[in-house]
C-alpha cells in the first residue's frame, strides 16, 4: 500500500525539498516591521528566545531578543535563519491522497478527514485496537503533545503510541529517574560557569547545543577546569584542559576508571553517601576492578588520561557534568549514563550553586514532549501507566473509566518491528521523520510499505510522508500558540506570530476533528490550545513534572517558569534537589552499579570500522526544515564521512574522494573528509539527509533494554574508495539525497 | 610636511586657474569675440569659469595622493603602450558603451537606484551638453531672414544646419532642456522612493552629501520646466521671478559642482583604467603569499601597492632587527592568511600564558 | 558605564557561522555577509576565527584608495566604500592589514564590515555580536570585559614597523601591550596541529 506513489525525482519536482533563498519580502530591507513577536526558536532543546520580523501577515525576519535570560539574544545560524521557513514555495497548501504511479493529488479537507477516520475504524474493528499506531515528536508543543496522548488513549484507545524522543532523550532520563527519582537536567544553564570543573561527555556543544557554549566559556574565564570525552575533536575541545578521545561506546571505562581513582584517592564525600544516597556500596564493589589500566582497555585510551581525569574532576568543591546524545545512543546508553552520574553522586556535588548535571535535550521540546504522555509508558504529568493511581488520576482528569486507558504499548523501534511482521496495520504520523531518523532504513521503508493505511500531518512533504496514503497539511511553531519546556526544565510560551496559510490548520484542531469523528468530540472540545494548556496543568498536578502552578500569563512576566510548580504562588524550581531532597519516595538518591558490555555490534574482520554518527550545526534533525533553508543548505549541502589520515592512507582514499559507507544492513555513498581529530579505529557522518546519502541506512536497530533506545552512536562497517555516484538520485540537489 | 602640503594647494591653484582661463579663452572664441554672447548669460558663465577652476584645483589635490598618482599615471602608461593601444582602445569603447551609456555596474545592485542613477546622470548630461555650450555662445539658433518658418543652427558662429519650425527636430530642440528635466525628475522619483524605503540608505545617507545633491537637481528641474509653463501655459505668470530663481540654483549646483558628490562625475572615470591596470596585473607575474605560497595578487599590483604604502609611510616592512628574517613585507601576506595569522596569534598568546592544550598523557 | 565596544576573542570561536548568516540581515547590506570567518586549517585542526573589520583610527584602506572613496564617520566607523567614488582597484582589499575589504565583482565595488552602522548609529547591537554564541564577537563595555574575562582588551597592533591602533579590541592575557600578527610575535605563521592517532600512542 505505501510504496512510494511516484519516483523520487518526480516528487522532489513537486514537493521538494527545495531551498528558499530569499526571504518573504526579498531581501530588501526590510523597514518597520508590522509588529516584533517575542517567541523561541524552534530548532533544538534549548530553545532560544528570538524576536521574530512579522509584516502583512508573513515572517520577514529577525531581531534578537537580549532580555530572555537564557540566551540573552545569542543565535546559532538555524536561529539566524529560522524565519525563513515561513512562506516557503514547498509549503503543503490542501490535504493530498496518493495516487499510485502518479504521487499525489489534491483532497478536500471532509473526504480526507472522513478516510482517515473510516480506516482507523476499519483496521481497528478488524484487528482489534493496538493494530492501529501514532507516531509523534519531541518538537511538539506541550499542549499537543499532552493532545497525542489523549487522542491515543482516549479516542483511538490504543497501547502504541510513542514519539521520536526515543531517539533522543530516554537514556538519559531513564538513568536520571533510577538515580535521583526525577527525568529533568537537575540544575538551571546558570549553575555551569559556578562550576570549578566540567565534565562534558559525549556532547558537541558547539555543533549540537552552541548557545551552551558561551556558558562553558564563562566557567573557564572563572578558572574553571573543562574534561571532553569524545571520539572527535570537538571545537569545544580544542581548547579544554583534558580531552580524551574515547573510543565509541567505551565511556564506561573511562567514568568507572575515574570513580575507582577517586575511592582509591579519597575523593568521595563519605557524609552525603551515608545521609543521602542508598546502595552506594553495590557501586563501589562494580567499580572495584575498574583501574585505570582496565577503563583504559575499554576506553581506547592512555589510562594516564583517566587518572588526569580524576584528578581534575575529584577534588573540586564544585561540578557540572553535561551529557548529550554521545553516551546515550547506545544499547547501554542507560548505563552509560548511570555511570556519569554515579560520579556526580560519589562527589556529593549536587542541588547547591555551581554543582550538579544536565543532559542536554536535542530537540525542541525534547523535555517537555517527554512529560505530557505521548511516550508509550506515560501518562501526563510523567506518571506511570502501569500505576493504578496514575491511571485513575488521569482517568479523573479524562471522565473515562480507569480500564479503558490502555496499558503500557510499544515504544517505537518495536513498535515500527510491529509493522514490519504485520501485527500493526494502521498509523498516524506527526513530527517525525523516520525515513531519516530511525536506524535500519532498509527495513524501516520495508516497514512502511506494509501498511494498510498510513496517514501523515505535516507542513512539508518529508520523505516519510512521501509513503503515505492521506498527507494532511498541518502548521509551523509561528503559526500556533502553545508552550514548550527548554533544556533547564524551564517552560516557556511559543507566541502566535502568523496566521496559517489558507488550506492548512492547526494539528490539535485536526486531531480534535478527528476525534469527534471517533465518537469522543465532548472529550476534545476546546476552543483553544489555551485550554489544552489548562487541562495539561490539572492533568500533571502532583505528578513529578507538576506544572499546575504555571500559566501562560505568569511564563511572560518571568521569562519563563521552572517545573516542578505546584501552585500559582510557587516561584518554580530552577535547581532540583537543593538539601540533598531527591525525587525518590525515600528522599534519597540510588546509585546503581555498572558493568560495560559491548555493542550491539563491534567491529570485526568483515566490518573493521566502527561508524559513529552525529549532527551538524547547520541542519535540524532529519532535515525537513533545515535542508528547504538556502543559507543553512548553502553552509553544509550534503553529509561527509570524517576520517582520520591513518585509515584514509590504509584505505587508499584521499581528501574530496567518494566513499562507500556499507554496513550489514545497507549502504551510503558520500565525499571523505580526511582530517587528524578523529580517532583512527571510527568514522563519523552527520545523519541529516535521506536516500544514498542516510547515514542511517548502515546504523543498527539495536535498543538499550531499559530506554530502547537506538544505538546510532556504534555499528561495523566498511568503506572503501568509490567513483562520484552519477545516478539520477545524484542528480538531484544535495537537500533531496543528492550531491552538490 | 606643512611646506609640502601648501606647495601642493600653490600647484593645484595654478592648475584651477589655468584651466579656468582656458574656459574663458574658450568662451572668447567660441562667441568669436563675445559677438554672440548672450549677456543674459552673463551669471551663468561666470559660475561656470569659477567651476572650472574649482573641479581643475580639486582634481590637481587629488591627482597629489600618491594612490591615485600612481594608478593615473599607471593607467595612462598601461593604456598607451604602443603594442596594446588599439585592442584598449576596442576595450575603452566597448567600456564607455557597457559602464556609461547602460552603466549595467549600477544595475546589478539594484533595480531602483540604477533606474535613478541613470535617468538623473542622462538628463543632466543632456542639459549640460546644451546649456553650456549656449552660455557661452557657442551654439545659438535663429531664423532665416528668407523666412521665418526655417530656422538656421550655428556652431561656434558657423551655420551648420536647418530646420522647419513644425518639424519633430525642431520640437525636440526646443523641448530638450525640459525633457532633460523630466528625465531627472524621474530619476529623482526613484532616487528618493528607494532613499525613503531602504534602511541601509537611511542609516549612512547624509543631508549635506547624498540629499543636497537631489534637492538642488530638484530646484532646477522644476524651475526650469515652470518657465516653460509659465511661458506656454500661463502667458508669462512671474516669469521674472522664476528666471531669476532658476538661475539662482544652477549658479548655486555650478559652485558645489567641484566639492560635492557631483565630483565623482570627474573622478568615476578611473574606473575605466582600473581595467585595464586589472588585466595589465593578472596578464604578469603573481605575487605568492609569504605563509601559504599561493597566488593571491598580480606581482605589478602588489609592487605598486608598497611604493605606495612607501609614499604614505605605511611601514608594513619589517625592521630586520625585529624579525631576524631579512627582507619580509607584511604586503607580500595573502588577505585570508592576514585574518589566520591574527587568530593564531591570539591563540598563541593565551598557549603561551598557560591556557591548556589538550595533549597526549 | 563607559560606552559600548567590539570585543573579538578568536580563541572562543567555535565555528557555527552564526555571525556569517547573522550579518546578511544587517540593512545595510541584507542579503551579503561581509563578516569572514576562517577554518585555520581543514585538515588538523578544529581552529576557527571571524574578522570583522577593525576600525583602524587612521584606515590604511582609505590611505591606499586611489578614488578617496573611503571614509569615517565621527564616531570612527569606517564605512564601506562610497559608491558614487569606489572604481573596484582592490587597493583596499589587498593592503588591509586584517584582511577585511572583500571586492565584488559583480557590482565592481568594495564592500566592508561597518559596524552595522544601520544599528549601532540607533542604539542597537552588531548582528553578529548579539548572536554569537561563544561570545568570540561581544559588545559590551570595557568594564563587563574586566570584570567576565581573563583577559585584557586591546587595540594596538604592529605590523612590521607599522602601528596600528583600532576602535576594536582584542582580547589578550592581561600584561599583553600589542598584538604583533606578522610573523613576529610567536616566531613563526604556524598554527596548532592536533593529532588524535598521535596523542592515543603517546602512552
Amino acid at each position: 500500500m505505501a510504496k512510494l506513489s511516484d519516483s523520487i525525482e518526480n516528487l522532489f519536482a513537486r514537493f521538494g525539498p527545495h531551498v528558499e533563498q530569499v526571504p518573504a519580502g526579498g531581501w530588501a530591507p526590510i523597514g518597520e516591521a508590522d509588529k516584533l513577536v517575542k517567541t523561541h526558536c524552534c530548532f533544538c532543546g534549548q530553545q532560544c528566545g528570538i524576536q521574530l520580523k512579522v509584516k502583512d501577515n508573513r515572517v520577514v525576519g529577525f531581531e534578537p531578543w537580549e532580555e530572555f535570560p537564557f540566551n540573552q539574544g545569542k543565535l546559532c545560524p538555524k536561529g539566524v535563519k529560522r524565519y525563513m521557513q515561513n512562506a516557503h514555495p514547498d509549503r503543503l497548501l490542501s490535504p493530498l491522497e496518493r495516487v499510485d504511479g502518479a504521487g499525489f493529488r489534491d483532497l478536500a479537507w471532509e473526504p480526507a478527514l472522513a478516510r482517515i477516520a473510516a480506516e482507523m475504524k476499519r483496521i481497528q474493528g478488524a484487528n482489534g485496537n493496538d493494530a492501529f499506531a501514532v507516531l509523534t515528536g519531541a518538537s511538539l508543543t506541550n499542549e499537543k503533545a499532552y493532545l497525542m496522548g489523549k487522542f491515543a488513549r482516549v479516542a483511538l484507545r490504543t497501547a502504541n503510541i510513542d514519539y521520536n524522543g526515543r531517539l533522543c532523550m530516554v537514556s538519559a532520563g531513564a538513568a536520571s529517574k533510577k538515580v535521583f527519582g526525577i527525568d529533568r537536567a537537575a540544575n538551571p544553564w546558570s549553575d555551569i560557569p559556578k562550576a570549578e570543573v566540567l565534565l562534558i561527555a559525549g556532547a558537541n556543544i558547539a555543533e549540537c547545543a552552541p548557545i551552551t557554549t558561551d556558558y562553558v566559556w564563562r566557567a573557564r574565564e572563572n578558572g574553571a577546569r573543562i574534561i571532553v570525552l569524545d571520539p572527535r575533536m570537538t571545537p569545544i575541545a580544542r581548547t579544554v584542559d583534558l580531552f580524551i578521545p574515547v573510543k565509541p561506546g567505551g565511556d564506561i571505562g573511562v567514568f568507572n576508571g575515574m570513580l575507582h581513582v577517586m575511592i582509591k584517592r579519597g575523593w568521595i564525600d563519605r557524609a552525603f553517601i551515608a545521609a543521602h544516597t542508598t546502595g552506594w556500596e553495590a557501586v563501589e564493589k562494580a567499580v572495584e576492578k575498574y583501574t585505570p589500566e582496565y577503563g583504559a582497555k575499554i576506553a581506547g585510551v592512555p589510562a594516564s588520561l583517566i587518572v588526569k581525569a580524576a584528578e581534575l574532576w575529584g577534588p573540586a568543591k564544585t561540578s557540572f557534568l553535561l551529557h548529550a546524545r554521545g553516551i546515550e545512543h547506545h544499547s547501554k546508553g542507560v548505563d552509560n549514563c548511570l555511570a556519569a552520574l554515579n560520579l556526580v553522586v560519589g562527589s556529593g556535588r549536587i542541588g547547591r550553586e555551581g554543582c550538579g548535571y544536565a543532559m542536554i535535550t536535542g530537540q525542541g521540546n525534547g523535555q517537555g514532549a517527554r512529560e505530557q504522555g505521548q511516550k508509550c509508558d506515560q501518562l501526563p504529568g510523567a506518571r506511570d501507566i502501569e500505576n493504578p493511581e496514575h491511571r485513575r488520576y488521569i482517568a479523573d482528569v479524562w471522565k473515562v473509566p480507569e480500564e479503558s486507558i490502555p496499558h503500557k504499548g510499544l515504544s517505537a523501534i518495536p513498535l515500527v518491528e510491529a509493522i514490519h511482521a504485520g501485527r500493526i496495520k494502521g498509523l498516524l504520523l506527526l513530527c517525525f521523520n523516520p525515513l531519516v531518523s530511525l536506524p535500519d532504513q532498509n527495513f524501516v521503508r520495508e516497514a512502511l510499505e506494509k501498511l494498510e493505511f498510513f496517514a501523515v500531518i505535516d507542513f512539508f512533504l518529508s520523505e516519510t510522508a512521501q509513503h503515505a496514503d492521506i498527507v494532511l497539511p498541518g502548521s509551523l511553531m509561528e503559526e500556533d500558540e502553545g508552550t514548550t519546556t527548554n533544556v533547564e526544565g524551564r517552560v516557556i510560551h511559543h507566541k502566535k506570530a502568523v496566521d496559517p496559510p489558507a488550506g492548512t490548520r492547526e494539528e490539535w484542531k485536526i486531531i480534535c476533528d478527528l476525534a469527534a469523528r471517533l465518537g469522543q468530540g465532548d472529550k476534545f472540545a476546546y476552543a483553544s490550545t489555551k485550554e489544552i494548556f489548562d487541562e495539561l496543568r490539572v492533568a500533571s498536578k502532583g505528578g513529578i513534572s507538576d506544572y499546575y502552578g504555571i500559566t501562560w500569563e505568569r511564563i511572560d512576566e518571568q521569562m519563563g517558569i521552572f517545573w516542578p510548580c505546584p501552585s500559582l504562588d510557587h516561584p518554580g524550581t530552577p535547581r532540583l534537589y537543593e538539601g540533598a531532597k531527591f525525587g525518590h519516595a525515600d528522599g534519597k538518591a540510588h546509585p546503581q552499579p555498572v558493568e560495560w558490555r559491548p555493542a550491539a555490534e563491534e567491529a570485526d574482520a568483515e566490518y573493521p570500522i566502527i561508524l559513529t554518527t552525529g549532527r551538524t550545526v547547520a541542519h535540524y534533525l532529519s532535515g525537513t526544515q533545515t535542508r528547504r533553508i538556502g543559507a543553512l543548505v548553502g553552509q553544509t549541502p550534503e553529509p561527509w564521512c570524517e576520517m582520520h589520515p591513518r585509515l584514509a592512507g590504509k584505505l587508499g582514499v584521499a581528501d574530496g574522494d567518494f566513499v562507500r559507507v556499507e554496513s550489514r544492513r545497507g549502504w551510503l555513498t558520500v565525499p571523505a573528509r580526511v582530517l587528524t581529530t578523529i580517532r583512527p579505529d571510527t568514522v563519523f557522518v552527520p545523519y541529516h539527509w535521506p536516500f544514498d546519502r542516510a547515514a542511517n541506512r548502515a546504523t543498527i536497530r539495536a535498543i538499550d533494554p531499559v530506554s530502547n533506545i537506538p544505538e546510532f552512536k556504534i555499528c561495523a562497517v566498511r568503506v572503501t574508495k568509490a567513483p562520484r555516484p552519477d545516478d539520477a538520485l545524484a542528480h538531484l540537489p544535495p537537500q533531496a539525497g543528492g550531491l552538490s | 610636511m606643512a611646506n609640502a602640503i601648501q606647495k601642493g594647494v600653490v600647484r593645484a591653484t595654478l592648475w584651477g586657474l589655468a584651466f579656468a582661463a582656458l574656459v574663458v579663452a574658450g568662451v572668447l572664441v567660441g562667441s568669436r569675440g563675445l559677438k554672440d554672447f548672450d549677456t543674459a548669460l552673463v551669471p551663468y558663465a561666470g559660475a561656470t569659469v569659477f567651476a572650472s577652476f574649482g573641479l581643475a584645483y580639486r582634481y590637481a589635490m587629488w591627482l597629489q595622493r600618491p594612490p591615485t598618482r600612481l594608478y593615473w599615471f599607471r593607467g595612462w602608461q598601461i593604456f598607451l603602450k604602443p603594442s596594446r593601444l588599439p585592442a584598449n582602445i576596442v576595450l575603452l569603447v566597448r567600456q564607455l558603451f557597457s559602464s556609461v551609456g547602460a552603466q549595467s555596474f549600477i544595475a546589478r545592485r539594484g533595480a531602483a537606484r540604477w533606474a535613478a542613477h541613470w535617468f538623473i546622470s542622462w538628463g543632466s548630461l543632456l542639459a549640460a551638453a546644451i546649456t553650456f555650450p549656449l552660455s557661452f555662445g557657442w551654439i545659438r539658433f535663429e531664423t532665416l531672414r528668407t523666412s521665418q518658418e526655417q530656422y538656421q543652427a550655428f556652431v561656434f558662429g558657423l551655420p551648420v544646419f536647418r530646420f522647419p519650425l513644425g518639424s519633430v527636430l525642431a520640437v525636440l530642440a526646443f523641448n530638450a532642456l525640459d525633457i532633460s528635466a523630466i528625465m531627472v525628475l524621474i530619476g529623482l522619483g526613484f532616487a528618493m522612493w528607494r532613499r525613503a524605503r531602504d534602511r541601509g540608505a537611511l542609516a549612512v545617507q547624509q543631508l549635506s552629501g547624498d540629499l543636497m545633491p537631489l534637492f538642488l537637481l530638484f530646484a532646477i528641474s522644476v524651475t526650469g520646466l515652470l518657465l516653460t509653463v509659465s511661458t506656454h501655459v500661463a502667458r508669462g505668470f512671474h516669469y521674472n521671478f522664476l528666471s531669476q530663481f532658476h538661475a539662482v540654483t544652477v549658479i548655486f549646483t555650478l559652485l558645489y559642482l567641484p566639492f560635492g558628490k557631483f565630483f565623482h562625475i570627474f573622478q568615476r572615470p578611473a574606473q575605466l583604467s582600473i581595467e585595464f591596470y586589472r588585466r595589465a596585473s593578472a596578464a604578469g607575474p603573481q605575487a605568492t603569499c609569504l605563509r601559504c605560497a599561493k597566488p593571491f595578487a598580480g606581482r605589478l599590483h602588489i609592487d605598486d601597492l608598497k611604493q605606495v604604502e612607501a609614499a604614505l609611510a605605511i611601514k608594513f616592512a619589517a625592521p630586520p632587527a625585529t624579525t631576524g628574517i631579512q627582507g619580509t613585507h607584511y604586503q607580500d601576506v595573502c588577505p585570508p592568511c592576514r585574518r589566520k595569522l591574527l587568530a593564531i596569534t591570539q591563540d598563541g598568546l593565551w598557549r603561551g600564558h598557560g591556557r591548556p592544550r589538550p595533549e597526549g598523557p | 558605564m563607559s560606552e559600548l565596544a567590539f570585543f573579538i576573542d578568536s580563541s572562543r570561536c567555535i565555528g557555527c557561522r552564526a555571525c556569517v548568516q547573522a550579518c546578511e540581515e544587517c540593512d545595510t547590506h541584507r542579503g551579503v555577509s561581509m563578516i569572514h570567518l576562517e577554518r585555520i586549517d581543514e585538515h588538523d585542526s578544529v581552529q576557527t576565527a571571524p574578522q570583522v573589520c577593525m576600525h583602524c583610527k587612521d584606515p590604511v584602506c582609505a590611505r591606499v584608495c586611489p578614488a578617496d572613496a573611503i571614509k569615517q564617520t565621527p564616531e570612527g566607523v569606517t564605512q564601506s566604500a562610497l559608491k558614487p567614488r569606489c572604481i573596484g582597484c582592490s587597493n583596499c582589499v589587498l593592503a588591509c592589514p586584517f584582511g577585511v575589504p572583500n571586492y565584488y565583482g559583480k557590482i565592481d565595488q568594495m564592500m566592508k564590515c561597518d559596524y552595522c552602522y544601520d544599528r549601532t548609529s540607533a542604539g542597537k547591537k552588531p548582528m553578529c555580536a548579539t548572536v554569537c554564541p561563544s561570545q568570540a564577537l561581544a559588545f559590551t563595555t570595557l568594564e563587563e570585559i574586566g570584570r567576565t574575562r581573563q583577559g585584557t582588551a586591546i587595540n594596538r597592533w604592529v605590523f612590521g614597523a607599522e602601528v596600528v591602533e583600532t576602535k576594536v579590541f582584542v582580547v589578550v592575557p592581561r600584561g599583553t601591550r600589542e598584538v604583533r600578527p606578522d610573523l613576529v610575535q610567536l616566531g613563526g605563521s604556524r598554527h596548532d596541529p592536533f593529532d588524535v592517532a598521535a596523542m592515543l600512542e603517546g602512552a
